[in-house]
């Protein structure tokens, strides 16, 4: 009887797990499935695709703009790491114990709920040339101020600070939160016995926040590994592919050439860095003494 | 209550499939066979949809038609949206695609409604010149219907003519004079930018020096390494070098800049008129437009660069006779004519009533015989080339500098390209 209701009741759960399942299998194993399979393949979208084995894969990397696009993507990955994340747990640590700080917090948060693509928008229209900034320069007599978005790193430079304006205010959130969570009583001891505020930060604060930022650090660098919609939005990779990032030059074989087996090689390729990257950095730092 | 959450379950599982079902499945397709009604129009000219759907009362009067528009603003996004819909039977009655090798592409994999009674009709008719037929034919059928025909020509900024006293240039010399001058009196002389319309200097240049020469790059005969394309690069990369060319990184509206006076002329397709009307501008009183001289006055007739936009439909598609019934309309002069008012273009239909003097003097100047139409470097040049060109060129213009990196880039994807077509 008891094992007739536990059968039951595990079908019953099935049941209502098999919606979930479905969904995903269908929205996200699918097309998994079928990338990996066209990445192997030569489809222009018409027909039926031909299969050519790893040549998508070793063709990719004669093409030179792809090693731009790689060194690109890993300036993001730097950029991000150095300019969100770090100007984000500055803010975090100046404002978690002012009176008032959620206020100086909160302009810096604004931006998170304006879309890539609409940040993308906003940051070309002021430093495009002769743009908005450019005016601005030119009130304080410079008249021939840096090309921003045409000269080579420096518009990937400034894109990173477009992503940082919209990044910063929730990575400060999220260390805000990890700060404020941090048990008053060692602080309170380390300041009774004397620690100035760098030592507080890096004795303390720093290492009782490694799970936090571990977890911030994760979604930076997968963030920064998939960046498109900034770049598609300010320069769309140009100019030339000067700015490719690997998810641009991924759209650009897939959709603007209709070469959707090189695109697709593209995408299994940043689909295994950003896999390799994630596993590597969480195992090396979500070890039993970091445990969340 | 074992029998309730068996339902439940039961329930949830078709409901998520019920959700998978109707978001894999298309909508419409009821019209099957029937030629008056909806028909459903897919478009990458988004900015064109008002003018489509101003069209809407006399195609319903005269065919019983309406276009139902789905238009799409982003180009890659729009061809991977077709191209997705051959594999379905929702394939579209009509829909807006692009001469050249993308429409070849098509037709070699049957997907594109034959229009060979269509286009009989229309030249038997005087609808359509024979001229144009070239663009649409494969193994002497014809596919598809001429959207529109747009010649690549000067568009100048009268009132800035005027006040650095530069009349209207008759030959090569004569505008490098007129941008020299105009450059010395602190007056960008032309337009450039570095997306998209990266090529059409380039396509003057070339076109206006040697035609042959410019077919040639099409063909893939002519290498882009040629000494005389690296010449003719230099004498780009010196015009760049006299700051004859507007900042290739201003993303303001080309139209905007012209009103503005932030250059004298913008060498752009006819469609451009529309554009200029839509920021203010009068044609004949604030813009005009002349044919750019050839660069090398020796040729028999000066080159000019067209476009023929083609308005398809699938062979495949539900609403096939729908498509067809509506595309042997649109040839006919009274679309033509309200096309011409709605849009300001050049119709391709002689017949058709013109709005715009200007425009309507062009085509007659065009088809005087003293003008060699050359296909625009947009259609003429293989998507895989094409797509390594514009990014090339609009590099050497963000970037001026040696032009042969910029070249053998261009001629590496040409080689792969030819290569795969041996």
């Amino acid at each position: 009887m008891t094992t007739v209701r536990k059968d039951t009741y595990r079908w019953s759960a099935r049941g209502f797990i098999a919606p979930g399942v479905l969904l995903v299998a269908v929205l996200l194993y699918l097309p998994l499935l079928w990338t990996t399979y066209l990445s192997f393949t030569e489809y222009n979208g018409l027909g039926d695709p031909d299969w050519v084995g790893f040549s998508n894969y070793i063709d990719m990397w004669r093409d030179p703009a792809m090693v731009g696009s790689v060194l690109n993507t890993l300036m993001w990955v730097v950029g991000t790491l150095l300019i969100p994340v770090g100007l984000g747990l500055l803010l975090a640590v100046l404002t978690f114990d002012l009176k008032g700080g959620v206020w100086l917090r909160l302009p810096f948060l604004i931006p998170y709920a304006v879309s890539g693509i609409g940040v993308g928008l906003v940051w070309s229209f002021v430093l495009q040339s002769n743009g908005a900034l450019d005016q601005a320069l030119a009130v304080f007599g410079v008249t021939d101020p840096p090309r921003w978005l045409l000269d080579v790193p420096l518009n990937t430079l400034v894109m990173i600070c477009a992503a940082a304006w919209q990044g910063v205010g929730v990575n400060a959130l999220l260390f805000t939160i990890g700060l404020q969570s941090i048990p008053k009583e060692p602080l309170e001891a380390a300041r009774l016995d004397g620690a100035g505020p760098l030592r507080l930060f890096g004795s303390i604060m720093w290492p009782m926040l490694a799970p936090l930022t571990t977890v911030v650090v994760g979604l930076s660098i997968v963030g920064s590994l998939k960046t498109f919609d900034i770049v598609m939005g300010m320069t769309k990779g140009g100019p030339g592919r000067q700015s490719e990032t690997l998810a641009v030059t991924m759209y650009r074989d897939a959709f603007v050439n209709a070469n959707y087996g090189s695109g697709s090689a593209i995408a299994v390729f940043l689909m295994i860095v950003t896999l390799l990257a994630s596993l590597l950095y969480l195992r090396r730092q979500l070890s039993a003494k970091h445990e969340f | 209550m074992k029998l309730g959450r068996r339902l439940a379950a039961l329930g949830s599982v078709l409901a998520a499939g019920a959700l998978l079902v109707s978001c894999s499945g298309g909508g419409g397709g009821s019209s099957a066979g029937e030629v008056e009604g909806t028909l459903d129009f897919y478009t990458n000219k988004g900015a064109w949809e008002p003018d489509f759907e101003a069209l809407n009362p006399l195609s319903e009067e005269a065919i019983g038609i309406d276009l139902d528009i789905a238009s799409y603003s982003d180009q890659p996004q729009y061809e991977a949206f077709i191209r997705q819909s051959f594999r379905t039977d929702e394939s579209p009655g009509l829909f807006t695609w692009a001469t050249g090798p993308q429409l070849q592409e098509l037709v070699d994999e049957g997907l594109i409604a034959e229009t060979t009674d269509i286009w009989d009709e229309a030249i038997e008719e005087g609808w359509v010149s024979e001229d144009l037929k070239q663009y649409y034919t494969y193994d002497d059928k014809q596919y598809c219907v001429p959207l529109n025909i747009a010649y690549w020509v000067m568009y100048y900024n009268i009132p800035i003519f005027e006040e650095n006293g530069i009349e209207v240039p008759t030959t090569w010399d004569e505008l490098m004079d007129a941008a020299a001058t105009f450059s010395d009196n602190g007056v960008t002389p032309f337009y450039t930018t570095s997306t998209l319309f990266t090529f059409v200097w380039f396509e003057t240049l070339v076109a206006g020096t040697d035609p042959e020469l410019y077919q040639g790059l099409e063909t893939g005969e002519v290498s882009y390494t040629d000494p005389r394309i690296v010449e003719i690069m230099n004498t780009w990369l010196e015009q760049e070098e006299a700051g004859w060319f507007t900042d290739p990184g201003s993303t303001t509206d080309p139209a905007t800049m012209l009103n503005n006076g932030e250059m004298a002329m913008i060498n752009f397709g006819t469609f451009f008129s529309g554009s200029l009307k839509g920021v203010g501008m009068e044609p004949g009183v604030d813009y005009g437009t002349f044919i750019i001289p050839a660069v090398d006055p020796g040729l028999d007739k000066t080159p000019v660069p067209v476009e023929t936009g083609p308005l398809c439909t699938a062979e495949n598609s539900p609403q096939r006779e729908r498509g067809l019934e509506y595309a042997r309309w649109w040839m006919g002069p009274e679309a033509q004519g309200a096309w011409n008012s709605a849009r300001g273009d050049v119709p391709f239909n002689p017949q058709a009533e013109v709005s715009d003097e200007g425009l309507a003097e062009l085509g007659e100047e065009i088809a005087s015989g003293d003008y060699e139409l050359v296909t625009r470097y947009f259609e003429a040049a293989p998507p895989p080339v094409l797509t390594v060109a514009l990014e090339q060129l609009g590099a050497f213009i963000a970037n001026p500098g040696d032009p042969l990196p910029y070249l053998q880039t261009i001629q590496d994807a040409a080689d792969a390209y030819w290569a795969e077509q041996e």
